[in-house]
């Protein structure tokens, strides 16, 4: 933080302020950038990083500060002067335009002729050794290609400053490491990059630098060397919630003597998947590792009933339920709580009350024609409590909650139904720490409760910390059955990537 | 397979099929429609929609909506109506109508790029208060009595019957069709309805090119009016109404998208031609023109409903056939970026 050498910061922010109405989100904000330097940016959701990223972008207007380019002071006004002045932004979900062609998409917003970019571009590639077949149409990309043209379209306007917002969330494996390799060389040509990331891992593995974000302001930055992992899980967790991490840590293991699955998948494979077998006991949580790609969602959407069965059964309490409706399976007793929020998960422009109660609307506890106004209140309010949802009341729109919070009001909502089997899809991705030991502590307490859980998740801390049992997909195949004791993030990482072959541990 | 991937690339030419089956079907019913004095008069008809058409493909194309555009050309109409009774020029029309097209674009584009207010309630609200100024400007009385050499234009032919109207408006087209699929500029409409905030990221002006989309519509709608005023001889105060249906059918038929992004105007104008025949092939086939406004809309909505089931399909096989690869047994990790032969 300190300009002691003359030569002028690559990309310098001072002082930066922005309030959405009375929410100050940034509170004067200092950050500095070098080339040839991954800063990666860490920090819980609503602590403001995508804000500040924004109004470097140009996409926000600050309400005071300055930003600096090469020691010039620089006004962003609109994307445009931030493209010029060599700052691109990889958003979180690339944005591309699906209906045109791989190059169209790369040139698009330039002033040179079609053939000057094309032989550019087909330099650039040839530099870093990809290889793309340009006329290709965007909507048929992967999500790993999507970034990778992303990342063209920011070498082929020479930028210095590159943000990548959480790229590694949608990849493979593979996909992840080759993507790190593609970093590490932009990082040697001397561009500098904001690297923003929920993963602790991925700081000591690419970065040089780090900062972390918390409540509008930058609270720890210095070189990676300077820390390790437990200095930067403190500074990003409130003080308040050690004891949750260390209670949950004290795990019971289960007796499987003579209790019967809740729920059973015998030889299920669907698209995406192939011959799945396992079991649910009730009262358990069985965590399904692998990486992002490896069918687990698909595995789930299936059973869950969006997408087609293509062979074997899944069994709910001894019924059958393969291949039914989303609606019957519901009813029968399995809920979901979806990957992606915003996409399945909540009605954002509607009150957190109505989004808790929508499961049950078809209770008759609700009233049979009219909403019953008090007990749809009361059902809310019952988990807001139980939960420590943050809300001012239930009329607060859920959109306006953070994501940590619409996740409880998910969980609640999916609780209200009363199922047997509730199927959880990444419950913490993109959820702050203080959040994600709240939410912890409701998977367990469900657990307790008897409801038998099916925990699919990415994060291999958070399997271990709270599954019982566990299994892990890789390529769409179950490649490990872990129990409690041998779930150890080496096991589970070599089976995620495909390290062990055969079945371990059958219960 | 590769007539599949031409007509997937340019959405036009099933349009193009489509209308040489109806053709030949009516033709089929009734003999008397296929000869060229019949077809030409189609074509001849069609100016008024082709221009229409053209203009709010533009506000499609970004995947915004204009149903003003029947009230605009109707004010156009009654304006240039009041005009050739006065022994004013064509060029003078042209002028106001492109002061008035400018206008209404502009106001409409305010209201939905900046003012971020739904396209289709904004414009049907500029649409109402169009209508309402037709009303007041003509004092509620059809504007007419201005035959002469004004109306004597539509009927000026180039060559075998083809008329000068509708030779400029086929210019105007390919004119606008190499813009839209040449020149930088002109891809940014297709880009900002891909995905605005794509667009927005890489630094395209999205809200001026939303608000030019708007000028564009409604300078074309009013351009329309004239030739309107001149093809009918006068004006009434409805004017207009009910065309903004069949130039946005006209799009969807020409292949294009209403959620914007996809088609290009070339559709349009044959979609325009298919509009304009539709009266026609009423009359030919022993059908009343009453059912004219009906078959329009359930073209409309067939076209839309189809195009929504097989753009629905394709994703989804799309990504079928991509979770089936990586699942499938012996799978090796696929590469991060391959070349594909196809």
């Amino acid at each position: 933080m300190i300009e002691s050498n003359g030569a002028p910061k690559l990309l310098s922010v001072r002082g930066i302020t922005k309030a959405f109405g009375t929410n100050r989100v940034l509170k004067s904000v200092a950050l500095d950038l070098e080339q040839g330097e991954i800063l990666a940016l860490i920090g819980g959701n609503g602590a403001g990083k995508s804000t500040l990223m924004k109004i470097i972008m140009g996409i926000y207007q600050p309400d005071g500060g300055e930003i600096t380019i090469n020691g010039k002071i620089t006004a962003m006004t609109k994307p445009s002067v931030a493209l010029s002045s060599g700052i691109y932004m990889v958003p979180q979900e690339p944005m591309l335009f699906p209906n045109m062609t791989v190059e169209e998409n790369i040139t698009m917003g330039f002033k040179e002729s079609q053939r000057e970019l094309r032989n550019r571009l087909k330099n650039i590639m040839e530099d870093i050794g990809w290889k793309f077949d340009l006329g290709r149409k965007a909507s048929s990309l992967s999500i790993a290609e999507q970034t990778l043209v992303e990342i063209l379209r920011a070498l082929l306007r020479e930028a210095k400053v590159l943000i990548l917002d959480e790229p590694t969330s949608a990849l493979t494996f593979d996909e992840v490491e080759s993507f790190f390799r593609v970093i590490e060389d932009l990082r040697k040509k001397g561009i500098g990059i904001i690297y923003i990331t929920h993963r602790l891992a991925e700081v000591f593995e690419i970065a040089t630098h780090v900062s972390i974000m918390c409540d509008g302001i930058i609270t720890l930055h210095g070189p990676v060397v300077d820390f390790n992992r437990e200095m930067l899980v403190k500074s990003l967790m409130p003080p308040n919630t050690e004891h949750v991490e260390s209670k949950a840590n004290e795990c019971k293991i289960m007796d499987y003597e003579g209790k019967k699955p809740v729920f059973e998948l015998q030889n299920f494979s669907g698209f995406g998947f192939n011959n799945i077998s396992l079991k649910v006991y009730p009262g358990e949580i069985l965590g399904v590792a692998g990486v992002v790609g490896a069918g687990r969602t698909e595995l789930v959407s299936t059973i869950f009933g969006r997408d087609k069965v293509l062979g074997g059964h899944a069994v709910l309490d001894g019924a059958d339920i393969t291949g039914m409706k989303t609606k019957d399976i519901l009813k029968a007793g399995i809920n979901y709580v979806p990957e992606d929020r915003y996409l399945y998960g909540i009605y954002g422009i509607s009150s957190v009350g109505s989004n808790m109660s929508s499961a049950s609307l078809n209770d008759k506890s609700l009233g049979r024609f009219i909403l019953n106004r008090k007990n749809e209140q009361s059902l809310a309010q019952t988990y807001i409590d139980n939960f420590r949802i943050k809300v001012t009341d239930q009329e607060q729109l859920m959109s306006s909650l953070s994501g940590g919070n619409q996740q409880k009001v998910v969980l609640g909502r999916s609780l209200s139904t009363k199922p047997k089997l509730v199927i959880m899809d990444e419950p913490t991705r993109g959820i702050d720490a203080a959040a994600r030991g709240d939410i912890y502590t409701i998977i367990q307490k469900l657990r307790d409760e008897g409801v038998a859980i099916l925990l699919v998740s990415s994060d291999m801390e958070e399997i271990i910390e709270l599954a019982d049992r566990a299994v892990c997909v890789f390529q769409g195949r179950i490649n490990a059955e872990l129990c409690k004791e041998e779930i150890t993030q080496d096991k589970l990482t070599s089976a995620s990537f495909g390290v062990v072959t055969e079945k371990e541990g059958a219960v | 397979m590769k007539l599949k991937k031409m007509m997937g690339r340019t959405r036009w030419i099933s349009s193009l099929v489509f209308l040489v089956a109806l053709f030949l079907i009516v033709g089929s019913i009734n003999s008397s429609f296929l000869t060229a004095e019949s077809i030409i008069s189609c074509l001849n008809n069609s100016v008024v929609y082709m221009l229409l058409a053209v203009g709010i493909a533009f506000v499609i194309l970004c995947g915004e909506i204009d149903v003003s555009i029947g009230a605009t050309m109707g004010l156009a109409a009654a304006m240039a109506g009041t005009m050739a009774q006065n022994g004013q020029s064509l060029g003078v029309m042209i002028v106001y109508a492109l002061v008035l097209g400018i206008a209404v674009g502009v106001f409409n584009g305010i209201g939905v790029a900046i003012l971020g207010i739904p396209s289709l309630i904004f414009t049907l609200g500029a649409g109402g208060i169009l209508r309402g100024i037709v009303y007041l400007y003509s004092g509620g009385r059809t504007v007419e009595n201005f035959a002469g050499s004004f109306t004597s234009l539509n009927n000026t032919t180039v060559f075998s019957g083809i008329t000068w109207f509708f030779t400029l408006a086929f210019v105007i087209v390919i004119a606008v069709y190499f813009i839209l699929t040449y020149t930088k500029r002109g891809k940014y409409f297709i880009a900002v309805g891909d995905n605005i905030n794509g667009a927005i990221l890489v630094g395209l002006p999205a809200k001026q090119t939303k608000i030019v989309a708007y000028i564009i519509s409604g300078c074309f709608a009013a351009f329309a009016g004239i030739i309107f005023a001149s093809k009918y001889g006068q004006v009434n105060i409805v004017a207009g109404s009910g065309y903004e249906m069949s130039a946005i059918a006209a799009c969807v038929i020409g292949g294009i998208s209403l959620t914007g992004g996809l088609g290009d105007v070339i559709g349009a104008m044959i979609g325009a031609v298919i509009m304009a025949s539709i009266t026609k092939i009423l009359v030919f086939v022993g059908l009343s023109s009453d059912y004219n406004n009906t078959i329009t809309g359930v073209m409309l909505i067939t076209i839309v409903v189809v195009d929504a089931l097989t753009q629905r399909r394709a994703t989804e096989s799309a990504r079928r056939k991509r979770l089936a690869a990586r699942s499938a047994p012996g799978a090796s990790p696929q590469p991060l970026a391959e070349e594909v032969a196809i």
